[in-house]
């Protein structure tokens, strides 16, 4: 294959960037969700209402 | 609703004056805004000897002439758009693509008597994209030479089928 | 209702008319002039953001499964089975990557466009928390495009980077997209920020015909459009099918990625709306026992 190094470069970037991104947000979203279960037990209370 | 109507016309108006000022402002840089200039603009004024330009076209068909001058390899070409041609010389390593009837874009001064001494050749390639065996099947046929320019219309070709492709059988369609 | 419950995230919903968390988050954007309207109509169906949660929940699977199938198919596609071009030779594999990323740097904003007009004329407030998103990974995949452009430049042209009409102008796009993401976040009131980043997000849209056309209007080292909306794409039909597939996966992960991030963006919002009436019912607590 020619031009070896330069492909292989480009197609790290391109996988490796949406990644870590993808990988942030899931952290990101998991650590939300946990917060705001511990913080807003309402949910429980309106099911416990009925 | 009235103020969300008056807040979307104030938006057209604005978006109607940033867009019109941005209209004059890259027609008033128009001449600034081109990267190369081509060889029948060299032709119609001498830019004089000092000053630094980007010329560009197409590297002239049996016009190359590769040697080499106290161990350095030189060039000799010609750059052309159709009209007007300018002789180029290059002392150093020309990009892969390099080949006559290949866009190139050269930078460097044009001398008094007329040549261009270059000092960086860049190769421009075109926006056509096709396989080797599809490329040496429009040679062989004679609808493509291309030392003289273009390949013809990407619908006479584009589903070409070479000898092992996947879309070999989208040709049929 | 428990089946419901269960497929929202975390396990908490929102009820359309749960009128103590809508004034609670009143108080974190405390100059928005326009109070929520009542849910269910037009656009502003969506700025619940219980029922936002619920449906981007929903779609986020599919966006993340759909995005990455696509991506990978098409780049293995494109890196192992597409033919070599007859004159880049294998060079023209980066064409897959640099190309889905160049639109996706000019769609994302246009997104982000759109977003700021539902801000500053409709005062949508989830528009808001998807324009702060977008603009990250809009940058990203701008940078994608720049460095990868700059990785097919240097063997093809023999330039890593040329000052032409295209190069500059989508560096243009990038500056752009620094500046609101600095911009959005540079007040200590996000409204002010939210309408500051639209402002700049709408100024910048007039970039975006000049990206497209500066190959037209100018003649730049950067060949013109392959494909157009009126000819025969001049592209073998066996190089364009695996970059219809990274073009196509690109979108969805992008679409994934400003999807997961706004929602996460929502529930950080409610969580500081909740620690702030939290605050707010002690020192009324405080006030009251003295």
């Amino acid at each position: 294959m020619t031009h070896l190094p330069y492909i292989v470069a480009a197609y790290a970037l391109a996988v490796l960037v949406p990644a870590a991104y993808g990988l942030a947000a899931m952290r990101r979203l998991r650590l939300a969700r946990s917060r705001l279960a511990a913080l807003d037990p309402r949910p429980a209370r309106r099911e416990a209402r009925r | 609703m009235t103020r969300k109507r008056r807040r979307l016309y104030w938006l057209l108006a604005c978006g109607l004056g940033v867009g019109s000022a941005a209209a004059l402002a890259l027609s008033a840089f128009r001449d600034n805004l081109v990267f190369f200039v081509l060889p029948s603009d060299l032709a119609a004024q001498h830019p004089g000897p000092d000053r630094t330009l980007r010329l560009g076209g197409l590297v002239a068909e049996g016009s190359v002439m590769r040697g080499s001058e106290d161990g350095h390899p030189l060039a000799r070409f010609r750059i052309t758009d159709g009209r007007d041609a300018v002789p180029v010389t290059f002392s150093g390593i020309l990009p892969d693509l390099f080949r006559e009837g290949q866009g190139v874009v050269a930078l460097g001064t044009l001398g008094r008597d007329g040549v261009f001494h270059a000092a960086e050749v860049l190769a421009k390639h075109d926006e056509t994209y096709m396989p080797k065996d599809v490329a040496e099947a429009l040679k062989q046929k004679g609808l493509w030479n291309p030392k003289a320019g273009p390949p013809p219309p990407a619908s006479t070709w584009n589903t070409l089928a070479p000898a092992k492709a996947g879309a070999a059988t989208k040709a049929g369609g | 209702m428990t089946a419901e419950s269960s497929a929202s995230p975390g396990g908490f919903e929102m009820a359309p008319g749960a009128a103590m968390f809508r004034s609670v988050d009143a108080l974190s954007s405390l100059a928005a002039p326009v109070p929520p309207k009542a849910p269910g109509r037009g656009l502003h169906r969506f700025a619940n953001p219980g029922r936002f949660l619920r449906l981007a929940g929903a779609l986020q699977p599919w966006l993340t499964a759909g995005g990455l199938i696509l991506t990978a198919a098409g780049l293995v596609w494109g890196l192992v089975f597409a033919p070599a071009d007859w004159q880049q030779g294998d060079a023209v594999r980066i064409m897959y990557v640099h190309v889905p990323a160049a639109w996706l740097a000019s769609a994302g904003y246009l997104a982000l466009a759109v977003c700021s007009v539902l801000s500053l004329v409709w005062r949508h407030p989830l528009a808001d928390l998807a324009a702060a998103e977008i603009g990250p990974v809009g940058a990203a995949f701008t940078g994608i495009c720049l460095a990868t452009g700059s990785l097919w430049g240097k063997p093809m042209w023999g330039a890593w980077w040329v000052w032409d009409a295209r190069l500059t102008s989508v560096l243009v796009l990038f500056f752009l997209y620094l500046g609101h993401i600095a911009l959005i976040r540079a007040f200590d009131d996000p409204t002010r920020g939210y309408r500051a980043g639209a402002i700049l997000a709408l100024v910048g849209v007039v970039n975006l015909p000049i990206i497209k056309f500066s190959v037209d209007w100018w003649n730049t080292l950067h060949q013109p459009a392959t494909i157009s909306l009126t000819g025969a794409p001049s592209m073998y039909l066996g190089m364009l099918w695996p970059l219809a597939l990274t073009a196509l996966g690109y979108t969805l992960v992008f679409a994934a990625l400003v999807t997961a991030r706004t929602r996460a963006a929502v529930m950080e919002r409610r969580i500081r709306a909740l620690l702030m009436a939290a605050a707010a019912r002690e020192d009324g607590a405080v006030q009251v026992a003295a």
